[in-house]
């Protein structure tokens, strides 16, 4: 594992989002958190992580809207993006939106974190 | 006797080349070969005075079996108990002809169903002389109609089935995706707890953090699993609703000491009678007004005032709740109060789109009605509950 990777989380539960931040920075990422699309953009302009946790549904802006204009404004292009979502049809959105990864509510720790530590590791490669 | 109404046929030949059809002959022929109906005469007492072949077949009867019998042997008892058969000869007397759709009896005993219609034959002074009695067996036809009927019935049946299927199934699908995130939470918390202890990273301040981050999401949890129960209970009628003399206006003013306990209270302004008496639920109709007032507190920016009123309107109880939220478009009027039909606005914020819907069902089984409109400069919602029987309190 790459230490120090940043990771972007963006979830609009509360509880989920605090939840992932704590356990991403046990295991030593730097993390920064956003409660949905539009607010996370407001990060990628000063910030560029290598991961993007993202829930699709999500007030103010979702993760499809949250795509368009990261591509439009190319906001951290490189950044690999996994999809945290309780949707059907996971594989079909992420293709959708072009995320890397997805994973379906709910899911465990190390399902998580083996997910983002993979992407990390593709991004650097 | 003649056995037809009209002037007695001429004697000459009328059919040239077929010598047998003279004069009455021709129409006795006709009427005996007819097999499909059972045509035949009765004297004004009801007995049967002619039969042809066609009566043989649908009644069983051979004409030296039912000649000089009464006619009312074709009736089921019932019928020929409380006089029936007479009432009908009536009838056709009274107003020259009559028909009948009903059950009939065979000699072997079975029953068919008949139309029937009995002409009064009259002197030149009106009084009948005899009737002339034509009967239909519909036996086939009626069952032929009958199971049609069955199928559309069962046809709407299954229709129905299948529809409630579809909206089960799409509840359930919803249901499910909201219940996962909470759970999603409630599982990494738990996760994220023991992993730390493992890796010697617990503390007081972890520990406490983690459980109370998963006390949120049961909690979570079990506000979502009883609007389901409720959905599911009330669709089902299985609620039983108590309707007892309720004062609507301590519902909602124990409602809104709730909403102050939680230090939500300085944006809701309430105006009232002191008291407002009308039948009804308590429990339910505090679930009512906590949804209304829950919805409006959801769907407007905080600071911006939320009004309660109450008051009567020839007799209803008539309650409104006003925000100055989001508001609503006239898509969204029309399906805000279906199970998960939250406006198209407020696809994020947070609950299951249940409330209003669990509101409706309520408010219909107290006989009343629930609305929502756009208020009228645009800025917000008006939601109206009109419930029957008020009695306002002066008290």
């Amino acid at each position: 594992m790459i230490t120090d990777a940043r990771v972007l989380v963006v979830e609009d539960d509360d509880t989920l989002r605090e939840t992932l931040a704590e356990v991403l920075l046990d295991e030593g990422y730097d993390v920064r958190v956003a409660g949905h699309g539009r607010e996370a953009l407001g990060v990628l302009t000063t910030w560029v992580p290598e991961v993007i946790v993202l829930d699709l549904m999500m007030p103010e802006m979702d993760a499809f809207e949250f795509r368009r204009h990261q591509r439009d404004h190319e906001l951290a292009p490189e950044a690999r993006v996994m999809i945290l979502s309780a949707a059907r049809d996971l594989e079909g959105a992420a293709e959708n939106i072009r995320a890397d990864a997805w994973l379906a509510k709910p899911f465990n720790l190390t399902e998580m974190l083996d997910a983002v530590d993979r992407l990390v590791g593709d991004s650097a490669a | 006797m003649s056995a037809t109404a009209q002037d007695p046929a001429p004697e000459q030949d009328e059919f040239p080349g077929v010598p047998q059809l003279r004069g009455e002959v021709a129409f006795r022929l006709l009427v005996d070969a007819v097999q499909d109906y059972a045509i035949f005469l009765l004297d004004p007492q009801g007995h049967v005075l002619t039969w042809n072949r066609g009566a043989e077949r649908i009644k069983g009867y051979s004409a030296d079996e039912i000649i000089g019998q009464h006619f009312s042997v074709f009736y089921v008892p019932e019928e020929r108990e409380a006089g029936r058969p007479m009432r009908l000869l009536g009838l056709a007397a009274e107003h020259g002809r009559y028909e009948d759709e009903g059950w009939r009896v065979r000699r072997d005993g079975t029953r068919f169903w008949a139309d029937v219609i009995l002409t009064a034959l009259r002197d030149d002074d009106g009084t009948p002389y005899a009737y002339a009695k034509i009967t239909r067996d519909l036996t086939e036809r009626r069952a032929a109609e009958e199971q049609q009927r069955a199928l559309l019935i069962e046809q709407r049946a299954r229709t129905a089935a299948e529809e409630a299927l579809l909206a089960r199934d799409r509840f359930l699908s919803i249901a499910a995706h909201e219940l996962k995130t909470p759970v999603a939470s409630l599982q990494l918390s738990a996760e994220s707890l023991v992993r730390a202890r493992d890796a010697d990273r617990m503390d007081d301040e972890r520990l406490s953090t983690g459980l109370q981050r998963m006390t949120k999401a049961a909690e979570r949890l079990g506000d979502l699993v009883r609007e389901l129960l409720d959905v599911s209970r009330l669709s089902a009628e299985r609620a039983p609703l108590v309707l007892k003399p309720t004062d609507l206006a301590a519902v909602i003013r124990d409602v809104l000491a709730r909403f102050e306990e939680q230090g939500e209270m300085h944006r809701i302004r309430f105006a009232g009678p002191v008291a407002l008496w009308i039948p009804g639920d308590v429990a339910r109709l505090d679930q009512v007004v906590t949804n209304l007032v829950d919805n409006a507190m959801k769907y407007s920016p905080d600071e911006t005032p939320i009004e309660v009123e109450l008051g009567t309107r020839d007799g209803t109880a008539v309650l409104e709740v006003r925000d100055r939220g989001i508001g609503l478009d006239e898509a969204t009027v029309g399906r805000i109060f279906e199970p998960f039909g939250r406006a198209e606005n407020a696809e994020h914020i947070q609950g299951m789109g249940l409330g209003l819907y669990i509101s409706q069902q309520i408010v219909s089984r107290h006989g009343g009605t629930i609305s929502a409109d756009p208020r009228p400069d645009g800025a917000g919602a008006v939601f109206r509950v009109t419930l029957p029987g008020a009695e306002e309190s002066a008290e």
